[in-house]
């Protein structure tokens, strides 16, 4: 039963493939959105329900699992959740007018595939499973970064995007062979029963593969090749799929990773780092997306604090909070792009030209910024408690990563939606106000955003802790006056950051590596060109190397064969001739012998007689 | 019966080819088609009889050929050379299907096609040590005159180099089998014999010796690093369905061999080498993998991949060979490593005569001068990108069961090996996505304006093989119920 969440989604798109060339925008669209709503609704039925565990067998030995848990039905709610405006908005803002075409057709029909594959990610009770629709989010990623494949460099940035991960997923195939290798089985529950080193391996593989996919540090620049693909792909990857899937495999084992002593703190590191650099990163960044993607990594950072700090719950709860405002964010800042030619926030500033959308992201940008009384400011709040029940500076640190997230978010926003002095605003083209579907999707994210603000009230947030059966940090009134202080304080920073006439892009040379992941995006990039010249080299020497051995050796059998054939030839032909010789020199002698003279004879008689009897003697004398 | 009937068929059909003269190229084709596909039947047919749970081998048929020297015709069959013959049977028929330049000569062509399924089925299907050795190298003559005749570029230089380099490794193995009837009391070429007596069980030099030639002679035909480099030039120069019959079927009697022969037969033997096998079989997946990344030609590329895959398959019997791990983590591997030859055949065959199919159209295999094919040939850009996907070892795709199944199984055996292994798919990735985005994305050149899409019978004989590659990515428990037994018999029968 359970395969269904993500079966109708997948089996709707093959559907859909195959007749959606032929489909205009809106049904193709309505068609895409019908199935979310479906989905949707099957994992409420699901969760209702209460289906069981269900399984399918591969073989004797391989057995693919699918369970229901809490984390994961937080996901198979959230995902076509999100996914919805999404792709009400791509129908809108991506297709062309009239017939979807073959393009067309393969965005939607990739984006509801994604989304199916995602519930089996979710669902997986084994790391099999796992497995194989963790490589197939990759694979649909590739497709969909890739989506613009006539531009020059768009599939270059699509396979960097997907290598990275992959060599993240190297960890994933670690774990499942290590629980394997322990147990005879790939389960979570498997996982659970190992010990010691294979243990640490496993622990190991999945930090790495999860830190992969969420893009946290060391990978986090995979993000930046991410954003050649169309904006509302971003929006899913970021929001509620890709990026999401390393931080919920965390967030679904973590009472078993924890059994390892370094996991904890690993995790608390790595999410505090990447929160750290994602947010300094979108401090210095020129390129809207960039700078929201920046953000995400930042955010994800956040819950991997959490996590690591034993409050998976908190980081389930910040996720659906990010998840809301940062797909809303993407799709706002498409439409900027869509109205300013270009994702550079130096040329935006489009307050008076799209005032409706700005009053919108407005919303979404104070939930980036942790502004009370949204949701994600009582998530991020948590996750502040949660790391002081950790250590002091931990907490402070969560809120200064709260503070600078505030200072971003105000850079985002009135850089693009700020009000442009008149002067330049006529500079622009005139404007193309956006369709009703980008803005209804839009802001239902925004009323999803606010809707959140419910979590500040302590009845529902007791629901939610009921859900999830899980219990709140303790929280304390001075944290909380903290974080707000360094909102304020990120906000105003933000605001005099964009002050008119003050430079967008990086200033100094410094800035310019901060801006690209402190550097790590060239250290990628040079990791692909040594690695492609270690590769050339190689090739070269299988050519001159490897080959030559053979070449060398044909070479020899063909020396040996030319000085057979002289010199061998030759002492072949020339030893029957030269016996023949020595026997025509001794008949030719002993004819001479016989000469019919007696003297010849009587002195042939002596000296063989003087022979017999020398050779008598020397028998003798012996 | 039926396994003569399926070796039979296309080598009565090479004969009727090759002595009638006046059949037309398309009655010669339609004649390759049906022979083929005939013996593809029976093949069928034999697989859906076949009982996972009955004797090791099955339709064992046995007649008295030189008995004073134990020589018979025997033929019979395991999980895994049932499997291996019928995915061969299926890319001869495509082979003689796909669409290629006979260069005025297609009866022969198609006879030697024939002559090349009959005989490479005999190697798979045969119990005879000598008899597999006879198809063994009669395999090699087929190739040489297909390569030769009908190749391009330089292919009498390829043919011979193919020619010497595997015959060499054919006389090493004539050695080892002559050492294995020797060692054998009554004397006889029966394999089951020596499966069940382990004549060489002792150990000492005679065995090792036995061993390494045993083992030199396979790994040149599968091949392993070092012994490679007949096979990239072999693949350049063929013509697309011959190479793909030379990577999805020639190099598939190497492995198939080693695990028929040496593991099989001198299973301690083998133990004692298998940790060295594993570490030769690392050095062809990862060497394999970016060598394959550094070439700029597309057939080179394919064909240094095998390298790679025929790497796994290794790695998978290596690890089923050895002393230490549990049986059921080697039996694993060893399902995992058979599945890799029908895997690797499937979906390297799809590669092959998808490059054929680039060649017919362009006559040229420079990645560099390719690009935005996808908007011309939108089919063929699906079945590559499919073929290239199941090749980096996607999930959802063939070549995922397969290898994770070897991971999995090696890891309990041999750690480090395994871990380094996984590397392998990481460069694979890179190789395989870089190669789809210069053949068909991007921008498109000029000369490529007039590139037409698929032909009919170019899709659906991809599209059989697809379908393949997608069955036994989501539903391989219909291949592993016939792997899984005769692995269990190979790794628990001692």
């Amino acid at each position: 039963m359970l395969w269904s969440l993500g079966g109708l989604p997948i089996g709707a798109a093959a559907l859909l493939y195959l007749s959606g060339a032929r489909l205009g925008r809106g049904a193709l669209t309505s068609a895409a959105a019908l199935t979310m709503l479906a989905t949707l609704g099957l994992a409420a039925l699901a969760l209702a329900g209460d289906w069981g565990e269900t399984s399918y067998r591969w073989s004797e030995a391989l057995m693919l699992t699918l369970a229901p848990s809490r984390a994961a039905a937080v996901f198979t709610l959230a995902v076509p959740l999100i996914a919805l405006p999404i792709i009400v908005y791509a129908g809108c803002h991506e297709l062309p007018p009239g017939k979807a075409g073959r393009d067309g057709t393969r965005l939607m029909t990739l984006i509801i595939a994604f989304v199916g594959t995602m519930q089996w990610l979710v669902l997986a009770d084994d790391l099999l499973t796992l497995l194989i629709a963790w490589e197939l989010i990759g694979a649909c990623s590739w497709a969909l970064i890739g989506h613009r494949w006539g531009e020059a460099g768009v599939t270059r940035k699509a396979l960097t995007a997907f290598v990275t991960t992959r060599f993240g997923d190297l960890g994933l195939y670690l774990a499942a062979m290590a629980v394997f290798a322990g147990s005879g089985g790939f389960g979570y529950a498997d996982l659970a029963t190992l010990d010691g080193p294979l243990l640490n391996v496993a622990v190991a593989g999945i930090v790495l593969a999860a830190a992969a996919k969420s893009a946290q540090l060391p990978f986090s620049a995979w993000l930046f090749a991410a954003m050649a693909g169309p904006v509302p792909v971003s929006a899913l990857l970021h929001a509620a799929t890709l990026l999401a899937a390393g931080t919920f495999l965390l967030a679904r084992l973590q009472p078993t990773l924890d059994g390892v002593a370094w996991f904890a703190p690993l995790v608390v590191a790595i999410g505090l780092a990447t929160a750290l650099a994602g947010a300094v990163t979108a401090m210095h960044q020129g390129h809207a997306k960039k700078l929201l993607a920046a953000s995400t990594s930042s955010q994800y950072g956040l819950m991997w604090l959490a996590i690591g700090a034993g409050f998976p719950a908190v980081a389930l709860v910040h996720f659906v909070a990010h998840a809301f405002m940062k797909a809303g964010l993407f799709l706002s800042a498409g439409l900027a792009a869509k109205e300013s030619g270009g994702y550079a926030l130096a040329d935006m500033r489009l307050g008076r030209r799209l005032p409706g959308v700005a009053a919108t992201t407005l919303i979404l940008s104070l939930a980036l910024a942790g502004m009370i009384p949204l949701g994600s400011a009582w998530s991020k709040e948590q996750i502040a408690s949660a790391a002081g029940q950790q250590a002091l500076w931990l907490a402070l640190a969560v809120a200064l990563v709260g503070g600078l997230g505030a200072l971003y978010a105000t850079r985002f926003q009135r850089l693009a939606y700020g009000r442009a002095d008149r002067r330049t605003r006529d500079r622009l083209p005139s404007s193309t106000s956006p369709t009703r579907g980008e803005l209804a999707a839009l802001h239902s994210l925004a009323i999803g955003t606010l809707l959140l603000s419910v979590l500040w009230w302590p009845p529902a947030r007791q629901v939610v802790a009921g859900w999830l059966a899980t219990q709140w940090p303790p929280s304390h009134t001075w944290l909380l006056l903290v974080s707000l202080a360094l909102v304020l304080a990120g906000i105003a920073a933000g605001w005099w950051m964009t002050r008119p006439g003050h430079r967008v892009e990086p200033a100094t040379a410094g800035q310019a590596v901060i801006a690209e992941w402190f550097g790590l995006s060239a250290l990628l990039e040079r990791v692909a060109v040594a690695v492609a010249a270690l590769a050339r080299h190689l090739a070269r020497f299988d050519d001159a190397g490897v080959d030559a051995g053979l070449h060398a050796s044909a070479r020899v059998a063909e020396g040996l064969a030319r000085l057979n054939a002289q010199r061998g030839e030759a002492f072949a032909d020339g030893l029957p001739g030269g016996l023949g010789r020595l026997t025509d020199w001794g008949g030719a002698w002993a004819r001479r012998a016989q000469s019919g003279q007696t003297h010849h004879y009587y002195s042939t008689i002596v000296i063989g007689v003087v022979l017999i009897l020398s050779l008598l003697v020397i028998g003798g004398l012996l | 019966m039926i396994l003569t009937l399926a070796l039979a068929v296309p080598l009565l059909g090479a004969l009727a080819l090759a002595g009638y003269p006046r059949w037309s190229a398309a009655q010669a084709r339609r004649i390759a088609m049906g022979a083929a596909g005939a013996s593809l039947a029976a093949l069928i047919v034999a697989w859906l009889g076949f009982d996972p749970r009955g004797p090791q081998f099955q339709y064992v048929v046995e007649l008295p050929w030189v008995p004073s020297l134990g020589v018979a015709y025997r033929l019979g069959v395991d999980g895994i050379a049932l499997a291996v013959a019928t995915m061969s049977a299926l890319l001869f028929s495509a082979a003689a299907i796909y669409p290629v330049d006979t260069r005025g000569e297609p009866r022969s062509y198609y006879a030697w096609l024939l002559f090349m399924q009959g005989v490479s089925l005999g190697v798979f299907l045969t119990l005879d040590l000598l008899l597999f050795y006879v198809f063994f190298d009669l395999s090699l003559v087929g190739m040489f005159f297909l390569i030769g005749r009908w190749g391009h570029g330089q292919p009498q230089l390829s043919a011979l180099k193919f020619f010497l380099y595997t015959f060499a490794g054919s006389l090493l193995l004539l050695l080892a089998i002559i050492g294995l009837y020797l060692s054998l009391e009554p004397r006889s070429f029966d394999m089951r014999q020596l499966i069940e007596q382990q004549p060489l069980a002792g150990g000492g030099l005679y065995a090792g010796l036995v061993f390494l030639a045993l083992m030199l002679g396979l790994a040149i035909k599968t091949p392993l690093v070092p012994l490679h480099t007949w096979l990239p030039q072999a693949h350049v120069d063929a013509p697309g369905p011959v190479s793909a019959i030379l990577a999805g079927v020639l190099l598939k009697m190497g492995v198939y061999g080693m695990i028929r022969l040496p593991l099989a037969m001198m299973a301690e033997t083998f133990a004692r080498y298998a940790p060295w096998i594993g570490a030769l079989a690392l050095l062809s997946i990862l060497y394999g993998a970016l060598v394959a990344l550094g070439q700029q030609d597309l057939k080179r590329r394919i064909a240094y991949t095998s390298i790679n895959h025929m790497g796994y398959s290794v790695l998978g019997i290596a690890a089923a060979a050895a002393w230490v791990g549990e049986p059921a983590a080697r039996q694993l591997a060893l399902a995992g490593a058979s599945l890799q030859m029908v895997v690797h055949g499937l979906i390297t065959g799809s590669l092959f005569l998808i490059s054929g199919s680039l060649w017919q159209r362009t006559g040229d295999y420079q990645l560099a001068h390719y690009g935005g094919l996808a908007y011309q040939a939108p089919l063929l850009t699906g079945f590559t990108v499919l073929a290239a996907f199941a090749s980096l070892g996607m999930p959802g795709l063939a070549g995922f069961v397969a290898e994770i199944q070897v991971f999995a199984g090696t890891l309990a055996v041999y750690p480090w090996l395994a871990v380094l292994a996984i590397v392998g798919i990481l460069i694979t990735a890179a190789l395989y996505l870089d190669m789809l985005r210069r053949l068909f994305f991007g921008h498109l050149p000029a000369s490529l304006a007039s590139f037409s899409d698929l032909g009919r019978a170019e899709w659906l004989v991809l599209g059989v093989l697809s379908l393949g590659i997608v069955a036994i990515g989501v539903y391989p428990s219909f291949v592993l119920e016939l792997l899984e037994a005769a692995s269990a018999a190979l790794v628990g029968g001692r």
